[in-house]
């Protein structure tokens, strides 16, 4: 807090540039919560939707994963958040915090969207993969953690680049529950000034450059060598 | 070696195995013929166990090594680990021993320089090899092999026939299904041709000077 304090009197300097450089300093800021909640996320995503994903294609609790990610993606993220920060807390009595809440909330909602993500890519997979693997007497954990899953991310990665650049942009909406992440702090400059334009463009220019910063790491993961050399089929 | 007895397999009502009975005894090289969809695959299948009969037995004392029509090769590892990464998983083998052993047979099968390359850059004739190879890296007894010369030239035909042939004297049982008869009629000691799913006829093509033309006339 004292540190915010520090910002906004910085805001208050007169000349028009350092105005600006007071506001992005103030919205940036705000990118460390929005780092937390996209890494957080994209952490939960990764292990829960990978699991689904898995558990799916064994057949193991099939009807009740299927309904898990019919209601989470059948429902808005916004909801889901309100959900777990106001909802959750009546029944269970115990309030988590603002990161906690979105690290979860986007987590399992991206959970949904990665676990439909890795169903195409191992259903896009050729039959004999598996097949092959059986009649070798490669056990089922091997064949998955070395056969299936290297392909099926390789296969997958482009998309799941672009379900992270979704995710990053919807963390936005943990401003809705009071999390003080860019969005938020663009909001809170405007409302305090009356004015959208500068603050909302700061905003803008952050998420667009960390989208830009997601693909660039995006496109250089597909250009290494190692994946280049894997993607096509033989 | 291997005793099949009355298998019966159906996809979606469709009888593709309809009492099919078989003994294979050792050292043999069998031939399943047979237009497409006469249940040549399935019951290599079968035999492998990725189906399950509907009814029906197939017994085996043996080790079965499973040649795929599209190779199957792993896309993401080298020729060598194509080899190395099953065998190295069972408890007790020396990883060193099943790295000889792999670069001994892709010598043996003219591809010991492809050992470090991935998959995609080999050719159909080479791609076979290693499927192949890989196959012959658990020691099977019996090798099943499904259309192992589709989509290959004559020359890469030749020399696929002549290694399951040497493959053979070393005394691995070895059952090819194809629809190519002339590629049978050279490497089998017998033909078994199957139409929808039944035993037709079974030949030995040494025994008939027209072998490829006898089995035409029973296709259905």
């Amino acid at each position: 807090m004292r540190a915010e304090s520090c910002l906004l009197s910085k805001r208050s300097g007169t000349s028009f540039v350092s105005k600006i450089v007071a506001d992005f300093l103030f919205i940036g800021s705000g990118i460390v919560l929005t780092l937390e909640l996209l890494v957080g996320s994209i952490f939960i995503g990764l292990v829960v939707g990978g699991l689904f994903a898995v558990a799916r294609a064994c057949c193991i609790c099939k009807t009740a994963i299927n309904c898990i990610v019919s209601v989470v993606r059948g429902t808005p993220v916004i909801l889901q958040l309100s959900f777990f920060y106001f909802a959750v807390p009546q029944i269970f009595g115990c309030k988590l915090g603002i990161v906690l809440t979105g690290i979860i909330a986007f987590g399992i909602n991206s959970s949904a969207y990665v676990s439909e993500i890795l169903r195409a890519g191992i259903e896009s997979l050729p039959k004999g993969q598996f097949e092959v693997s059986r009649s070798l007497g490669i056990p089922a954990f091997h064949m998955w953690k070395d056969i299936i899953l290297p392909q099926v991310v390789m296969n997958i990665f482009p998309t799941f680049i672009n379900e992270t650049v979704t995710l990053l942009k919807e963390t936005a909406l943990v401003a809705t529950i009071g999390g003080m992440d860019v969005m938020r702090r663009s909001q809170v400059i405007a409302a305090e000034q009356y004015e959208y334009f500068i603050p909302l463009s700061i905003a803008a220019f952050i998420y667009y450059l960390f989208v830009l910063l997601i693909e660039f790491i995006g496109r250089k993961v597909e250009g290494l060598k190692l994946y280049a050399e894997n993607l096509q089929r033989p | 070696m291997l005793k099949i007895c009355n298998v019966r397999k159906s996809f979606n009502g469709v009888n593709v195995l309809d009492s099919v009975s078989l003994d294979i005894g050792s050292s043999s090289i069998v031939g399943l013929a047979g237009a497409s969809g006469g249940g040549k695959s399935t019951l290599l299948r079968c035999i492998q166990g990725l189906e399950v009969p509907d009814s029906g037995t197939i017994d085996y004392d043996c080790r079965i090594g499973f040649v795929f029509q599209d190779f199957q090769l792993f896309p993401h590892m080298t020729v060598l680990q194509n080899l190395v990464y099953a065998p190295a998983l069972k408890a007790g083998i020396d990883k060193k021993q099943c790295i000889a052993k792999a670069q001994a047979i892709l010598e043996d099968l003219g591809i010991g320089e492809k050992a470090a390359e991935y998959p995609r850059i080999l050719s159909g004739g080479q791609k076979q090899r290693v499927a192949l190879a890989r196959s012959l890296m658990i020691d099977p007894d019996v090798l099943l092999c499904d259309e192992p010369t589709s989509g290959l030239d004559v020359a890469t035909t030749e020399d696929v026939a002549a290694l399951l042939e040497r493959v053979n004297r070393l005394g691995v049982t070895i059952v090819i299904a194809s629809h190519d008869l002339d590629f049978l009629a050279q490497i089998s000691d017998r033909i078994v041709l199957l139409n929808r799913g039944k035993i037709v006829i079974e030949i030995n093509p040494k025994d008939h000077s027209d072998a490829v033309e006898h089995l035409k006339s029973h296709y259905g």
